[in-house]
């Protein structure tokens, strides 16, 4: 437990003081994202990208375990934190050299095969490239809490702005609910909330009629909780997308929501001057937060009126219709390359950050580990559920509702939780506007931005497209020259979308690559399997999920 | 979807697993005629896409043990011939035993191993933690270790299969599905495709877990049943285990990928199925936690990166069906693999390319042949060491 002075834990040689309940990451964050860890193939340098616990780019080893997520990992006292992954230091790291002087990336499906004599040798040095931290420390892995398990008649599933709407309708009618949130809430006195819980979908395997739904979740990382209900509100969000350049995957880069989760609450600054990718909301709210510490808005297309009158009071440069080619500089970001739409002419613009404000996705996860209807919508170049009547899905008793639905802007978002709500007390549909979902059919910004990024000349570097992985967009490419074809085969056959994020931030984009290159629309080529658990989840949470009556063990 | 571009060729085979693969490559370098390889699904859609990656050699028959020798020999030299890394590692395979019933159980592998002139070595516990690291040995009394045994990367083996064939003639069309076949006097004519029908004298089945439907489609009363495998893989972590690690009870497999993940499964009572979305459930994935948890405590706060399943395609005695069904003339049955027909695939292949040639083969059909099941029950060998 941290102290209400102030936490004091060891960071290798180090003794770091904080203020209390600070993450990990702002205790490390010195004047600019600290490198914490290094890539999985090429040992390239990474900073935190996404903020929310997301990525692969924050792991570290605290207390003996491997592999847990700077960003999110709240220090106690006397706790003991190290880098992995690297020698002497994820900020010099010597076996960084391969990056350097492979420039064309390692060919881990053709090379090093031959001589065959020499066979154990690449794998014994092959093995010790790759994976991330160290097997836990003896004693670490103390026979894990038992789970829980909650009977409820609705739950609901994300507590932000829908979710919390869609739980406050649900407690003024008096419901029987519960809510489940990833992150912290705020108590509502009255309806029970599971804080720091985390959700999926898996197939119910005794669908009881008074239950038919099961929701497993994990606690705080460690502990099973399982939830039966007879109907679920789905209201887990959206969240920021990435964006493919040369050195998309340099320290630096990051998304507006990583942006905000470590340079807000009065941790320190990730970074001094910042490049913002994006003219739209998001835009206007970071320009809003740090004008002073944004040295221009870069945007795929058009700005919004609200961006350019901001920009143009704080005296922000401002350029629409940008293509963002690369980002530069060795160990961390030094400046944004850019080249104009209209003229094709490049220039570069200094800053530490470059801030992907572009485009919203939605989490869809939940939907599709339930087996709901989905539809493509185009103009988000994104999958949303089907809706039959108001914020029903095509499955009975499941209930979609805020931006991973599809609702946008605070009035519809949260308009559409007290819909889900009283549709899943069995209330009539209150009419949801269309007009208030994304549509189905506008152009989409982002297609056009990739077939002119993509099929103009390319600047040099890596192209990291999957940075779990370190999958390089030339392997996709190759591999469709090959003839593979599919967004199936072609996650198995380069690894894009295999990693920790589990393709969050590689898949949407490699989707709309193969749907050019396979000259047929996106929703043709395919959508990855969402396979469970979708974020990992540790093997103590699901070995203390409560059993549910299912014939159990080995037979 | 594309027709096939001939009306005539010498065989058509039916999955483009690494069994059909790998039985087309043997045809198409004996230089038969043309061959076409048809799946209705993607390249590595079905089990050759899903499964473990363990390659042993560890078995009760002296047949399957022979197999399973001359695959290692083809894996090991498939990076030279095939153009892809498989990454195959020998690592090892150790089983783990919990009573002195399944001690017993591994001497009896064991004692056919060796005279198959494999060194596998009987280890007692205080041994085993050379073999492995960070296992909670209470409760194992022993196990044995054959260093050969390894672990491979199934991907780059299909990938590998799939542009040599091609660059050897065979015709590969996906996303096509074999519908039947034609017969007449007892023997095959040609093959239903969606797109209609080829004319063909050879049809190999290589539908992996879909052999029985495919074998009832062609009229032909099946023997094997698929049944549903789970499976997981972790979060990477530095290398710390070297080989594949089976526990005799429950069927617990493991091993640590190149990459770094540990990949495993165990065997559960599932129910039978062909169930479309081959989802995972969360009876297996906690009695999977559980058990590996157990095993090696200083997993437990490793996150589960994925989990998926396939099927496996069981036959009554745990040993494949390889060779020209007797039912019809012109079927051959290239299935019924459980859960090894990865490992067995390039031996066994080149006998079902064998019988396609009306080549002697020196598999005992008593213990292979698809016709073994038919007619009255008997008495017959069983393949005990089923389990990883
Ligand atoms: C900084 C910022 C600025 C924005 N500006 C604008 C703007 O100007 N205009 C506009 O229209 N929109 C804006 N948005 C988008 C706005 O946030 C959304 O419209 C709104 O928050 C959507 O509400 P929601 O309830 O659907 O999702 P959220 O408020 O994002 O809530 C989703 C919740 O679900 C939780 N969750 C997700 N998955 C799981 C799971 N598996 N298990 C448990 N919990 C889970 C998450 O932790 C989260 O708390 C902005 C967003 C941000 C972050
Ligand atoms: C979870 C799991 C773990 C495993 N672990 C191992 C292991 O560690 N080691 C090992 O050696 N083996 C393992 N196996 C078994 C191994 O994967 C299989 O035995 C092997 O892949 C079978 O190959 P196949 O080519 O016969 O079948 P598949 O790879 O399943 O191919 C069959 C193909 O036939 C196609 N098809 C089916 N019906 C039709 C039709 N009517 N028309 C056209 N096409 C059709 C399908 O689309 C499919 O692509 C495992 C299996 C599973 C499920
Ligand atoms: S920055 Fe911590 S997980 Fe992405």
């Amino acid at each position: 437990m941290a102290s209400p002075r102030g936490t004091t834990f060891r960071f290798g040689s180090r003794r770091v003081s904080v203020p209390p309940s600070r993450s990990l990451l702002s205790a490390l964050m010195g004047s600019h994202l600290p490198i914490l860890q290094r890539s999985i193939r090429y040992h390239r340098p990474r900073a935190p990208f996404c903020g929310v616990g997301q990525c692969t780019n924050c792991l570290i080893r605290v207390n003996g375990i491997p592999n847990v997520r700077a960003c999110r990992y709240v220090p106690s006292d006397g706790d003991f934190v190290e880098t992995e992954n690297s020698w002497p230091s994820p900020a010099v790291d010597l076996l960084s050299a391969l990056d350097v002087l492979l420039p064309g990336g390692i060919d881990t499906l053709r090379g090093f095969r031959r001589p065959a004599w020499a066979t154990p040798l690449y794998h014994r040095v092959v093995r010790r490239l790759s994976g991330y931290g160290r097997l836990a420390d003896p004693g670490q892995g103390s026979p894990p809490p038992v789970g829980s398990r909650h009977d409820t008649d609705v739950a609901v599933i994300g507590l932000g702005v829908a979710g919390a709407a869609a739980l406050r309708t649900l407690q003024e009618h008096g419901a029987n609910a519960l809510g489940i949130e990833r992150g912290s809430v705020e108590p509502l006195p009255g309806t029970p909330v599971l804080p720091g819980t985390a959700a999926a979908f898996l197939p119910p395997p005794v669908p009881g009629p008074a239950h038919p739904w099961r929701i497993v979740c994990v606690e705080r990382g460690s502990r099973g909780v399982q939830v039966r209900a007879r109907a679920v509100v789905v209201a887990t969000g959206g969240y920021d997308a990435g964006l493919w350049f040369s050195g998309s995957d340099r320290p630096g880069v990051m998304t507006a929501e990583g942006a905000l989760s470590m340079t807000g609450n009065g941790g320190r600054g990730a970074f001094r001057k910042a490049v913002v990718f994006g003219g739209g909301p998001r835009a206007a709210d970071l320009l809003d937060r740090w004008g002073a510490l944004i040295e221009a808005v870069v945007a795929p297309g058009a700005v919004s009126p609200e961006v350019s009158e901001k920009a143009s009071a704080l005296e922000v440069p401002l350029y629409p219709r940008t293509l963002l080619l690369a980002a530069r500089g060795r160990r961390r970001v030094r400046a944004a390359l850019l080249r104009s739409r209209a003229e094709g002419t490049e220039f570069a613009v200094e800053a530490d950050a470059i801030i992907l404000a572009h485009r919203r996705l939605p989490h869809p996860q939940l939907y599709f580990q339930a087996g709901a209807k989905m539809e493509w919508r185009h103009s988000a170049a994104a999958y949303f559920p089907t809706l039959r009547e108001g914020t029903e899905t095509s499955l009975p008793g499941l209930f979609a509702s805020g931006e991973g639905a599809g609702f946008l802007g605070p009035t519809a978002v949260e308009a559409s939780g007290v819909a889900a709500a009283r549709q899943a007390m069995g209330m009539p549909a209150p009419a949801m506007d269309e007009g208030s979902r994304v549509d189905a059919t506008a152009p989409n910004e982002i297609e056009g931005y990739y077939r002119e990024l993509l099929t103009g000349r390319r600047v040099g570097g890596k192209w990291v497209i999957c940075p779990c992985e370190d999958v390089l967009l030339s392997e996709v490419e190759e591999a469709h020259a090959l003839g593979y074809r599919g967004i199936e085969v072609l996650k198995r056959y380069t690894g894009v979308g295999s990693g920790l994020c589990q393709g969050r931030y590689c898949l949407p984009d490699t989707l709309l690559l193969l749907a050019r290159l396979e000259q047929r629309p996106a929703p043709e080529v395919g959508y990855i399997t969402q396979r469970p658990p979708v974020t990992p989840w540790s093997l103590s949470a699901f070995a203390t999920l409560p059993e549910d009556g299912e014939p159990e063990g080995p037979g | 979807m594309m027709p096939p571009s001939r009306e005539r060729y010498h065989t058509v085979v039916v999955g483009a697993g690494i069994v059909g693969l790998f039985t087309a490559y043997h045809l198409a370098r004996a230089g038969v005629g043309p061959v076409l390889v048809v799946d209705r699904g993607f390249l590595s859609g079905g089990a050759s896409g899903r499964n473990g990656g363990g390659v042993r050699q560890q078995w009760e028959t002296a047949a399957t043990v022979r197999l399973a020798r001359e695959s290692v020999d083809a894996y090991r030299r498939f990076g030279g011939e095939f153009g892809y890394n498989i990454w195959f590692r020998q690592g090892g395979y150790l089983f783990l035993a919990e009573s002195p019933n399944e001690l017993e159980r591994l001497r009896r592998v064991r004692t056919v191993v060796e005279r198959e002139g494999l060194r596998s070595r009987e280890l007692t516990r205080s041994e085993i933690p050379r073999y492995a690291n960070g296992l909670e040995l209470d409760g194992v009394v022993g196990g044995t270790f054959l260093q050969s045994d390894g672990t491979l990367y199934p991907f780059p083996a299909i990938w590998g299969l799939y542009e040599t064939v091609r660059s050897l003639g065979v015709e590969v069309l996906l996303g096509a599905e074999a519908t039947g076949v034609s017969a007449s006097q007892g023997k095959v004519r040609g093959l239903h495709l969606a797109t209609g029908p080829v004319a063909t004298d050879a049809v190999v089945n290589a539908a992996g877990g879909w052999s029985s439907e495919f074998s009832r489609r062609c009229g032909l009363a099946p023997s094997n049943t698929p049944t549903r495998h789970e499976i997981l893989a972790t979060e990477p972590l530095k290398p710390f285990l070297d080989p594949m690690v089976v526990r005799l009870s429950d069927g617990l497999y493991f091993s640590q990928t190149m990459r770094g993940e540990i990949v495993g499964g165990l065997t559960l009572s599932h129910p039978p199925g062909t169930a479309p979305g081959m989802p995972s459930s969360a009876r297996f994935l906690r009695a999977m936690s559980r058990a590996l948890t157990q095993l090696v405590p200083r997993l437990a706060t490793l996150g589960i990166l994925r989990a998926w399943s396939g099927f496996y395609d069981d036959t009554p005695d745990g040993l494949p069906l390889i060779g020209e069904d007797p039912r019809l003339i012109g079927f051959f049955q290239a299935n019924g693999f459980g859960g090894h027909g990865f490992m067995l695939a390039p031996a066994s292949t080149r006998r079902v390319a064998q019988a396609v040639l009306g080549q002697p083969s020196d598999l005992d059909p008593a213990l292979f042949g698809p016709g073994r099941f038919l007619g009255p029950p008997r008495e017959r060998p069983v393949e005990g060491a089923q389990l990883g």
